[in-house]
């Protein structure tokens, strides 16, 4: 039966890799259709928490993830101006988090994450130069047109291809995108070239006036910090289908200008392009018919709980994990099931994100006390998102482990 | 959807999230005092849209206040 599943996935990103070499796991075939002329991942990049790091594990890339990620010493966050730490929660000293959440946080070059998940999927299958212009509802499967002129058909279509989601066109009939009236500067910067920064192995925020910045170490080496910088403009964002717009130079720097010395040496950095950032409208319905969208497709959320990765990997183990055992008239059910197992939750970190975003935001003022008490409460307050284990979930709503238990679990 | 069906099935959202049956819905009061953190409002909102087959977009969600503006919004949404 499962040789006949024709199961066509839109996007080479993270979600669409993971889930192909999920499938093969468990003895499935994908096609991946990438846009791009080569997988080249964009965005700098991405930090990993438990809850993608352990369904990383479970496919057998905890060694290769290991040995180009940097596990953050501590989390902090700290005063804009003066630099003073308001919080700080253990990472990786004493294992803390790991002994709380189950798995490591990474901070890792998404171009490193991109070769890990596209070697294991080894090149099979992955087909680059298709962007796709059109679906076609063939009833019980679904047709693909591409730019360069290919067509084929799927009894699956799997839409991971992003916030501007062709796919999520299809399934809900418009263009859900919303932008969230704030933007980004972002750039990795040497550890050498930040002599103010301390702590540079940490995760930290930088809380202030309408702004924070974020920054996290990446590489084996931890030698390289990846910051992100948000400010609450422009209110209205320029292009209709680009999230880059160029930037004069110094135009970070002058956002930021008054900061801490650390903030203004990352900021100082050659930045040519302000990054829009943008969310999707709560979507009822992630499929119709044979078509499903998962990832930044289905629920794209502002960054502010670095979970936009993560939640695209839960999303694709658990479908990986539906896949097999289901026939091709059953495709409806398993489609309902994924989305139960995954609409709630993604929504709700996409909600908590936006909620995160004026708390670091907060001007100088007699709100700030209470908000330094929520940060100093960041295990209680959010175990919940790391925590999470989507495999087991998906286990625990079937009631039937059609899978031996993951080595790594 | 009718008033008194949408009431209803608020309450037993409630119930599924506080573990707590409201005795009645108190269309005046103030969504903050339903013994709900920021989380489980959350939850509620999202049990809301499953419930009743809607889409809150996040900058509704944010002007509701009392109870009757959830309500009212159901409401609307799904007449």
């Amino acid at each position: 039966m499962a040789k006949t599943f024709r199961i066509a996935i839109v996007g080479g990103g993270i979600g669409g890799l993971t889930l192909a070499v999920a499938l093969r796991q468990r003895g499935m075939e994908a096609d991946v259709y990438e846009q791009a002329q080569e997988l080249a991942e964009i965005g700098a990049a991405v930090a990993l928490s438990a809850n993608s790091t352990r369904e990383l594990r479970r496919l057998g890339m905890g060694d290769a993830l290991a040995t180009v990620s940097t596990e953050p010493g501590e989390l902090i966050y700290r005063n804009w101006r003066d630099g003073s730490r308001i919080a700080a929660h253990p990472v990786r000293e004493n294992m803390n988090y790991q002994q709380i959440c189950g798995a490591p946080y990474y901070g890792i070059h998404r171009a490193d994450l991109q070769r890990i998940l596209s070697g294991a999927l080894g090149g099979a299958g992955l087909h680059l130069d298709h962007r796709l212009t059109e679906i076609r509802d063939l009833g019980g499967a679904a047709g693909l047109s591409f730019a360069n002129g290919r067509t084929i058909e799927a009894d699956l279509v799997v839409g991971a291809d992003g916030v501007r989601s062709v796919v999520r066109r299809f399934i809900t009939g418009g263009d859900d995108t919303v932008y969230s009236g704030t933007s980004a500067f972002r750039g990795i910067v040497p550890v050498a070239k930040l002599p103010a920064l301390p702590d540079p192995g940490a995760i930290q925020f930088w809380m202030g006036p309408d702004a924070h910045l974020l920054h996290y170490a990446i590489g084996g080496n931890a030698d390289y910090v990846n910051f992100f910088a948000v400010v609450e403009y422009p209110k209205v964002w320029p292009h209709a289908e680009k999230w880059l717009d160029s930037i004069e130079p110094g135009e970070a720097a002058a956002a930021f200008a008054g900061w801490h010395p650390a903030v203004v040496e990352m900021v100082a950095q050659h930045l040519p392009v302000r990054w829009g950032l943008f969310g999707t409208r709560p979507l009822l319905n992630w499929y119709r018919g044979a078509v499903v969208i998962l990832g930044d497709a289905a629920h794209a959320m502002l960054p502010h709980h670095g979970q936009g990765a993560n939640t695209t990997i839960e999303d694709a183990i658990t479908l990986a994990e539906l896949l097999p055992g289901t026939a091709l008239d059953g495709l409806g059910p398993m489609l309902a099931k994924y989305q139960s197992l995954r609409r709630a939750r993604t929504r709700k970190i996409q909600r908590s994100s936006w909620i995160t975003n004026s708390l670091l935001h907060l001007p100088d003022g007699p709100q700030l006390a209470e908000r330094d008490q929520r940060v100093t409460r960041f295990p209680e307050d959010f175990g919940w998102i790391h925590q999470f284990d989507a495999l087991q979930t998906v286990h625990d709503a079937t009631q039937t482990q059609r899978h031996p238990a993951p080595p790594h679990a | 959807m009718q008033q008194t069906e949408i009431e209803t099935a608020f309450a037993e959202l409630v119930k599924n999230i506080t573990g707590t049956q409201p005795a009645r819905i108190d269309r005046d009061l103030h969504l903050d005092k339903l013994g709900l953190d920021s989380l489980s409002k959350i939850d509620l909102a999202v049990a809301a849209e499953d419930r009743f087959g809607i889409a809150i977009p996040d900058e509704d969600l944010e002007r509701f206040v009392l109870v009757g503006d959830l309500l009212d919004y159901v409401h609307r949404t799904t007449a």
